[in-house]
C-alpha cells in the first residue's frame, strides 16, 4: 500500500511540469440552463474574475456585493468580467436566481451543484477568488475580508495598464 | 484483486496518456494538487470532558491529498486519505489509517461529446433525488461509486449517461455489497429547437440497486429501483420546475447498530414530488419550493438504513430550509426522516414547502439610502404526512396525497443588509422557529425559538476592518436561552483574528450554563489558508447542505490547513 502511494507521488512529481491552464475541461450549466465549458476563460484578452460563492455564505455575499458597487467602473476601466460560480447544492440552489436578481448582480452565474469544478480546482472553502488574464493567474485568494476587492482592483489594474 | 487491477489500469492509462502526449506534443498537461489537513487536540477542561472511549486518542487528524492530471482529453486522479492516529470525533469508524480514497481515469472529448470514466466517480442525476454521489469532508461523506460511467451528448443540448458500480462505504476500496446501476437522459429542448425566448429542459432517470439477501430473506427482491421524470421551464422572469420519483418496494428496517433488523415481510414503495416556482426581475426575486415525499430514501446496503454517519446514501433528500449564517440560528436545524418507520415513532412521510423573497430598496429612496438596502424574507413549514389505517403490530400504514399531519418544523426570518457609508456596513435579522424535537431527533419535546442578530462591519485603512456580531436566542424548552457575541479583527489582507462566545445562560441545569468560547486566527496567502483556534465546541448537529453529523461536546485546539497548486 505505502509503496503504491509512493509510486503515485513519483508519477505526480514527474508529470508536474509545463505551462498550466488554470481552468480544467469542465462543463456546467449557467443560470439560463446553457452549457458553459469553463476552460474558455483560460485565454481571454480581458481580466476574468472567477468567484466561488454560495447563497449561505455571508462573506461571499459581502464580496459580490462590494464588487457590485464598483462593477460598472471595473468593466469600463479594466474590461473586467466577473463569473460567479455557485456551489449551492440541490438544497439551496433554487435560492440562487431570486437572490442574484434581488441583489441586482449582473454577473455570469454558473451552477456547480455537485462540485465538479470546485473539486477539480481543489477548492476547500468559499469564498475563493481567481483572476485570469491572458492565460495567467494574476490573483488568487481563499477568503474575503472587507476591502480585499481594492487589492484585487490594484492587481488587475497593474496588469491591464502595462 | 480489484485493487491490483485498478492500479494496473491507472498506471497503464497514465503511460498511455504520456505516450500520446509525446506523439502529439501540442497540448501540455496540467497537474492540480490539493492538500487539506484538519486536526484537533482534545484537551479537557473543568467543565467539558470527552468520553473515556474517545480519550484513547486525544490528538486526531483528518488529512487529504488529491492530485489530478489533465492531459489533452485525458484526466487521471487519485485522492489519498489519512485518518491518523485516528479520525476526528464522530466520524465513521471505517475511516481509519492511510489509504487511497478515490482514483480514476477519464476520457472526456467535448468535440464528439463523449465522456468515459473508470474508477471512482461522483455523479448527480437531476436534483439528486434519485442519485447523488459526492464528497463532504466536514461531514465525513464520500459515497463515490467505484465502477464505470459513460456520458454521451448525442445532439447538442441532449445528453445520456449510464453508469454502474459499487459504492464506497469506508475507505476507497471498502465497497458496499451491492451493485448500483443508473441511466439518465437530460434534454434541453430550447437548445435543440433554437427557441429564443423560452427555456425548456426535460430529463428522466433510472437507478437500480442489486443487493442479494435471498439466502437470509427469500422473499426479498434482489433489485430495488427508482424512476424519475423532471421538467423545467422559464420565460421572461417566470420559471417553474417539477420532478417526480417513484421507488419500488423495499423492506422496512428498524433499530440501530447491532439491533438493526430487516423486516423482509414488511415492504413499502415510495415516491416524491418536488415543485419549484418563481419570478424574478432586477431588484426583486420570489421563489417557492414544495415537496411531498414518502419512503424515498435509499441506501446501498439495506442495513445501513438511517445510520448516523450518512454512510451508503444513494440519493440526496435534504431538508428544504434555508441554510442560515449565524451560530444561534443553527441550534435548531430541521432534518427529515427519508424512510417510513414505526419505531420509536410512526413516520410515514413529509409534506410542506418554503419560500424566499429578495427585494432591493433602490439607492436614493428613503429606505434605500445612499447605497440601497437589501431585504431577504424566508419561511418554511414542514409537516408529517398523516398516518392512516395504522396498525402498529402489523407495521402497516397508508397515506393520503394531501393529508397534512403533525407539524415537524417551521420558520420565518427577515434579514436586512445595508451599507451605510464607505466605512460602515450592517446586517440585522429576526427569526422565529418551531422545532418538534421529539420527531426530528427521536427524543422528546417541542420548542418555539426566536433569534435576533445584528452585525456591523467597520472598515478603515487600506484593508483593515472590525466586525462585531451580537445574537440572542429565546427558546421555551430544551436548553432555553442563549446569548452570543463575536469580535473579528482583520489587520490586513492576509490575517484575521476572532473571539467568540456562545453562552447558554438560560439552561435550567445550572451546571450546564456554559460559555462556549473560541478564539483563533487565520493566515491566508493566495490559495493557502492556515487557521488555528482554541476553545469549546458546542455538542450537537453540524449541518452542511441539509445533511447533518452529530458531534460531541469537546474542548481543545483546532488546526486547519488547506492549499492547492
Amino acid at each position: 500500500m505505502k509503496k503504491t502511494i509512493l509510486l503515485l507521488f513519483l508519477f505526480v512529481g514527474i508529470l508536474s511540469f509545463g505551462q498550466q491552464n488554470k481552468m480544467p475541461n469542465v462543463t456546467l450549466k449557467n443560470l439560463d440552463g446553457k452549457n458553459v465549458n469553463v476552460s474558455k476563460y483560460n485565454n481571454t484578452n480581458h481580466p476574468v474574475i472567477i468567484s466561488f460563492w454560495a447563497t449561505w455564505c455571508g462573506p461571499c455575499i459581502n464580496e459580490l456585493s462590494a464588487i457590485h458597487n464598483v462593477y460598472q467602473d471595473w468593466q469600463d476601466e479594466l474590461g473586467a468580467e466577473l463569473v460567479a460560480i455557485s456551489i449551492d447544492d440541490a438544497r439551496t440552489q433554487k435560492r440562487v436566481r431570486p437572490m442574484v436578481n434581488g441583489k441586482g448582480w449582473e454577473y455570469e452565474i454558473i451552477l456547480d451543484d455537485n462540485h465538479n469544478l470546485k473539486r477539480a480546482l481543489n477548492i476547500i472553502n468559499v469564498p475563493y477568488t481567481i483572476v485570469l488574464y491572458k492565460g495567467e493567474v494574476i490573483f488568487e485568494h481563499s477568503n474575503y475580508t472587507p476591502g480585499a476587492e481594492r487589492e484585487m482592483y490594484n492587481v488587475i489594474k497593474s496588469k491591464v495598464k502595462k | 484483486m480489484i485493487r491490483k487491477l485498478t492500479c494496473l489500469f491507472f498506471f497503464g492509462a497514465t503511460f498511455f496518456a504520456l505516450a500520446q502526449e509525446n506523439e502529439q506534443n501540442k497540448n501540455q498537461g496540467q497537474l492540480n494538487v490539493g492538500i487539506e489537513s484538519n486536526s484537533q487536540w482534545y484537551i479537557d477542561d473543568d467543565k467539558i470532558k470527552i468520553s473515556e472511549i474517545d480519550a484513547v486518542e486525544r490528538f486526531r487528524s483528518n488529512n487529504y491529498i488529491k492530485a489530478d492530471y489533465f492531459i489533452s482529453k485525458w484526466e487521471f486522479g487519485v485522492q489519498i486519505e489519512s485518518y491518523s492516529p485516528m479520525a476526528l470525533l464522530n466520524y465513521a469508524p471505517e475511516l481509519d489509517k492511510t489509504h487511497i480514497g478515490t482514483m480514476y481515469a477519464r476520457y472526456n472529448n467535448t468535440d464528439i461529446g463523449l465522456d468515459i470514466t473508470a474508477g471512482h466517480f461522483y455523479e448527480q442525476f437531476g436534483s439528486g433525488l434519485v442519485l447523488r454521489s459526492w464528497e463532504d469532508r466536514q461531514l465525513g461523506i464520500n459515497n463515490a461509486i467505484f465502477g464505470g460511467r459513460i456520458g454521451y451528448e448525442f445532439v447538442k443540448g441532449a445528453r445520456a449517461t449510464i453508469l454502474g458500480g459499487r459504492q464506497r462505504i469506508g475507505m476507497g476500496f471498502d465497497l458496499a455489497d451491492s451493485f448500483i446501476s443508473g441511466a439518465d437522459v437530460d434534454i434541453s429542448i430550447s437548445d435543440i429547437s433554437n427557441m429564443e425566448n423560452v427555456e425548456l429542459n426535460v430529463g428522466t432517470s433510472f437507478v437500480g440497486r442489486y443487493e442479494n439477501l435471498q439466502d437470509k430473506y427469500p422473499t426479498l427482491d434482489k433489485m430495488t429501483t427508482m424512476h424519475s421524470v423532471r421538467a423545467d421551464v422559464a420565460k421572461g422572469g417566470f420559471y417553474a420546475g417539477a420532478e417526480y420519483v417513484y421507488k419500488s418496494k423495499d423492506a422496512l428496517v428498524e433499530g440501530q447498530g447491532a439491533l438493526k433488523t430487516i423486516l423482509a415481510e414488511k415492504q413499502y414503495d415510495g415516491n416524491a414530488l418536488l415543485i419549484n416556482l418563481g419570478y424574478s426581475q432586477r431588484g426583486f426575486g420570489l421563489d417557492v419550493n414544495l415537496r411531498r415525499m414518502e419512503n424515498i430514501g435509499m441506501y446501498s446496503e439495506r442495513d445501513l438504513n438511517g445510520n448516523t454517519f450518512n454512510t451508503g446514501v444513494v440519493n440526496y433528500v435534504p431538508a428544504l430550509t434555508k441554510q442560515y449564517d449565524y451560530a444561534l440560528q443553527n441550534i435548531y436545524v430541521y432534518q427529515v426522516a427519508t424512510t417510513t418507520g414505526f419505531s420509536p415513532y410512526v413516520k410515514a412521510g413529509e409534506i410542506g414547502g418554503q419560500f424566499d423573497l429578495f427585494y432591493q430598496f433602490k439607492r436614493g429612496t428613503t429606505l434605500g439610502g445612499k447605497y440601497g438596502t437589501y431585504l431577504a424574507v424566508n419561511g418554511s413549514f414542514w409537516n408529517a404526512l398523516e398516518p392512516q389505517d395504522l396498525d402498529l403490530d402489523q407495521r402497516q400504514v397508508s397515506t393520503g396525497f394531501f393529508d397534512f399531519g403533525r407539524k415537524y418544523y417551521n420558520d420565518l426570518a427577515i434579514e436586512t443588509r445595508k451599507k451605510i457609508s464607505d466605512k460602515w456596513q450592517t446586517v440585522f435579522l429576526v427569526m422565529g422557529q418551531y422545532y418538534n424535537q421529539k420527531y426530528i431527533e427521536d427524543t422528546t419535546g417541542e420548542h418555539k425559538a426566536y433569534v435576533v442578530a445584528g452585525e456591523a462591519i467597520y472598515k478603515f485603512g487600506d484593508a483593515q476592518s472590525i466586525r462585531v456580531i451580537g445574537q440572542h436566542l429565546w427558546a421555551d424548552g430544551d436548553k432555553k436561552n442563549w446569548a452570543s457575541a463575536t469580535l473579528e479583527y482583520v489587520p490586513s489582507l492576509n490575517w484575521s483574528f476572532f473571539l467568540q462566545d456562545l453562552y447558554n445562560y438560560g439552561n435550567d441545569n445550572k451546571e450546564a450554563q456554559l460559555h462556549y468560547y473560541n478564539l483563533g486566527g487565520a493566515y491566508t496567502h493566495g490559495s493557502t489558508r492556515i487557521g488555528m483556534s482554541y476553545g469549546r465546541q458546542r455538542g450537537g448537529m453540524i449541518c452542511v447542505g441539509g445533511v447533518c453529523r452529530w458531534v460531541p461536546e469537546s474542548s481543545g485546539l483546532t488546526i486547519n490547513i488547506s492549499t492547492n497548486f
